[in-house]
């Protein structure tokens, strides 16, 4: 009984409010613009890049004895841009190997690296990963330009879909609001993009529609039940298809994150957009589709 | 409930199966022994017909099951630098030989035919570029004739090389090496290797099957000899012989009869020295003895060097710029001054580890998953069918990749990971359209409205990955290929054989 009340509250305050709870992803989204609008007028960029953007060299050491903070004061003024981090067992959390950051190119590295280290990086004990910059920043516009055209190729599939204007618009918008709010908390914290971090936004369109298709075409496309318990009964599915792959993409964070920075970008990146899916499919998504069946129905 | 296996379920198991087959069932398959992944040319293995890919079982009548076996006999037969009698014995055949030395490499049997990208197994990658040129489609793959070439005469054989272009249409050469890096891929590769000798300002011949028609690589006529004490070390020569062309045979003998004889303490020697040029920097001048004036000859000794801390080194360093020189010399110049502009060289060593943490990650992942939908749904077989079905996804996936030989990477294991994402969002919407016992329609026809909606997304999906296929000298094609085949397979075959489950389970 207390569960149907409720509900039945919950109906009466969503049919009332509907159309004002907007404001929360509107609200978002100008903060969102305004911060973006600061943002790349400081850096000339809508990210902060990584160096398998920007052009550098990174190097694994498989060496258990570094100190890090002692190789970072030793090394700092001699290379570019250092960075360093250390990778440790996941059973032991014994330090296994560290990771050097630069943005200077694989001979300079390696040889300011040797001379610290006394001994030869080889093969066997280091691996080194360099990208040149004129081929890191091509790398970067064409990714961007991949993002953009996954995103048309999209918007064409949904409209083709719902052959209905406003509510393919609500399914793409809802998708640009999940990528949009998820870069400006990458910005926020500080997060340095790979190359991978933007194959991860790109993950975001697939995943953030799914939801989104889901609650249109039961709304929309079905006409049993009332709009309200289309829409309650689309957001129990939804919010299970989320949550599951939030907590499944969590627990690969947790486990493979420290060792391999590529999937652990990628998965952070994922957690926070599917965070941002959960308001944006319930909230945004779910206010326009409402407001426009209500609208149609008059 | 009765249980009747319907035609999509039986397809699943089917498809199921061969995977498992096409993973598993390697060409050495049920067989003990050594894989040889490398035999020397010109070595005694190699003449008697010993080749890479073919697996030995036993040495001298001893059992070989393991690498450790296959070095402990190599060490103990060859710890002197006597020729000895070996016989090995691969499963259909026998190979006699008398060295003193072994030149094959061996790995352990392969346990299934999945490979590894060099991200996790180890290798070098290079991304190759012509400087201040944009190559053509056409010009990269006479590079990729030329470079392959020459890294196959140089000694490297596991790798792969092939031209890839770009979302802006450039082109690129792509190296790929497993296992060690070679220590001087990086001049093989990107050094154009111009090979001139020339009297004065004259060229007398250049790299290249032109003008040289064969090099001497072993025996009596090529070798590392005379090595010194030097300033910080040793230096070591080494010299080998060239067997000219007629044409160049000649163009020497035209030069070198305009020549004086000079005399010095150590015999006498024509006025003019013959000069060694590699990519227009001097690399040595010969002195050309008395006899060889306006003689039409094809034989020509090529001498160098090498230096090192001990005479070892200097022995190796030696050993190494000959067979560079020499590769140099066989397969000529390349059409371009090149750049590397990615190199990536990866050691194996955390690799292993990484494969298994990944293993990890993805069964905790699933457990959860099967966690939240036994919660979720309150029942058990619910929620055992979705890992069943996402773990034939990602067999069937890697059964894909095994047949095809796609190198597993990392973008290939972050696309497997999203594919099983999607994976699982589709059997909830099964699910939960399949428990909507209220309306008024058929079970079959609320599965059939869960596959509009799972069709719907998937589409939207496979279109917004594409773009990336291009993008970035298609480095990240493999997030691309293990996605779509996933999700692919998944709403074409084992998301259909649960929704029959489903069907199944409900009535």
């Amino acid at each position: 009984m207390e569960k149907g009340k409720f509900k039945e509250n919950f109906a009466k305050f969503h049919d009332k409010n509907y159309k004002l709870l907007l404001i929360i992803p509107l609200s978002i989204l100008v903060f969102g613009f305004v911060y973006m609008g600061i943002f790349y007028s400081q850096n000339h960029d809508f990210i902060y890049k990584d160096i398998s953007l920007t052009g550098g060299t990174s190097v694994t050491i498989n060496d258990g004895t570094i100190n890090p903070t002692d190789l970072k004061n030793a090394i700092a003024g001699k290379l570019e841009d250092v960075n360093i981090r250390e990778i440790s067992d996941l059973v032991s959390q014994k330090q296994i190997a560290v990771i050097v950051e630069t943005k200077s190119d694989e001979q300079q590295t390696r040889t300011v690296l040797e001379n610290y280290l006394g001994y030869k990086l080889d093969g066997k004990n280091s691996s080194f990963e360099f990208t040149g910059s004129t081929l890191s920043q091509n790398f970067y516009k064409q990714l961007l330009i991949a993002l953009l055209i996954a995103f048309f190729l999209m918007s064409v599939v949904v409209f083709l879909q719902f052959k209905n204007f406003i509510p393919s618009i609500a399914v793409i918008f809802s998708a640009f609001a999940d990528i949009f709010m998820t870069l400006i908390v990458v910005n926020l914290l500080g997060m340095k993009v790979s190359s991978a971090g933007i194959v991860a936004f790109l993950m975001l369109i697939g995943y953030s529609i799914d939801t989104d298709i889901l609650l249109t075409t039961r709304t929309l496309k079905r006409k049993v039940g009332t709009l309200n318990r289309r829409i309650l009964e689309s957001f129990k599915t939804g919010i299970t298809m989320t949550l599951t792959s939030l907590f499944a993409v969590l627990a690969a964070l947790l486990i493979v994150g420290s060792f391999s920075s590529i999937l652990s970008q990628i998965f952070t990146i994922m957690v926070i957009g599917l965070s941002f899916d959960i308001l944006n499919t319930w909230l945004t998504n779910v206010s326009i589709i409402k407001w426009y069946i209500s609208k149609k129905k008059k | 409930m009765k249980f009747k296996l319907t035609w999509k379920i039986w397809l699943w198991i089917i498809i199921l199966i061969l995977s498992l087959i096409s993973i598993f069932v390697t060409p050495t398959f049920l067989q003990k022994g050594v894989l040889v992944t490398n035999v020397q040319q010109n070595s005694s293995a190699f003449e008697q017909g010993l080749r890479q890919g073919q697996v030995i079982q036993a040495i001298d009548g001893k059992i070989v099951t393991s690498t450790e076996d296959f070095s402990k006999i190599i060490q103990e037969k060859f710890n002197s630098n006597q020729t000895v009698k070996t016989t090995i014995a691969t499963i259909d055949a026998e190979y006699v030989m008398y060295s003193n030395e072994i030149d094959i490499t061996v790995s352990e049997l392969p346990k299934t035919n999945l490979k590894l990208g060099l991200d996790l197994s180890g290798g070098a990658r290079a991304l190759v570029q012509a400087k201040d040129h944009k190559l053509s489609s056409s010009e990269v793959n006479d590079l990729v004739d030329v470079v392959s070439n020459r890294l196959n005469v140089y000694g490297i054989s596991d790798m792969t090389i092939r031209p890839v272009s770009d979302l802006s249409g450039n082109n690129f050469m792509l190296i790929e090496i497993a296992g060690a890096t070679p220590a001087d891929l990086e001049s093989l590769v990107s050094q154009q290797g111009k090979f001139e000798a020339k009297i004065g300002n004259d060229t007398v011949f250049v790299g290249g099957k032109k003008d040289i028609t064969s090099v001497a690589r072993g025996g009596q006529e090529s070798g590392v000899y005379d090595c010194q004490s030097a300033q910080d070390g040793y230096f070591c020569n080494f010299r080998f012989t060239v067997y000219l062309s007629q044409s160049a045979a000649e163009r020497h003998a035209n030069l070198t009869g305009a020549l004086s004889v000079n005399s010095t303490s150590q015999g006498n020697f024509l006025s003019k020295k013959l000069d060694l040029y590699l990519d227009d920097n001097l690399v040595d001048s010969l002195l050309i003895s008395e006899n060889l004036k306006g003689r039409v000859t094809t034989q020509i000794q090529i001498s160098g060097g090498g230096s090192g801390a001990t005479r070892d080194d200097a022995i190796k360093a030696a050993q190494e710029n000959m067979n560079k020189l020499q590769t140099i010399l066989i397969t000529g110049s390349l059409p371009f001054k090149l750049e590397i502009v990615k190199l990536d060289t990866i050691s194996p060593t955390l690799g292993a580890n990484f494969t298994r943490y990944i293993l990890y990650a993805g069964v905790v992942a699933l457990l959860l998953v099967a966690v939240i939908i036994l919660i979720r749904y309150k029942g058990l077989k619910s929620s055992i069918a979705p890992l069943i079905i996402c773990t034939s996804e990602i067999i069937i996936t890697l059964g894909v990749a095994a047949v095809i030989k796609w190198d597993l990477d990392l973008p290939s294991i972050a696309g497997i990971l999203a594919a099983i994402g999607t994976g699982v969002d589709d059997q909830i919407v099964v699910l939960d359209e399949a428990k909507h016992k209220e309306e008024s329609l058929s079970i079959k026809q609320r599965i059939k409205r869960a596959f509009g909606i799972i069709m719907g997304a998937y589409i939207a999906s496979v279109v917004s990955l594409l773009p990336l296929w291009w993008a970035g000298a298609g480095l990240l094609r493999g997030f691309v290929f293990t996605t779509v085949i996933g999700i692919t397979i998944g709403v074409l075959i084992t998301r259909r054989a649960f929704a029959d489950i489903v069907k199944m389970v409900e009535e």
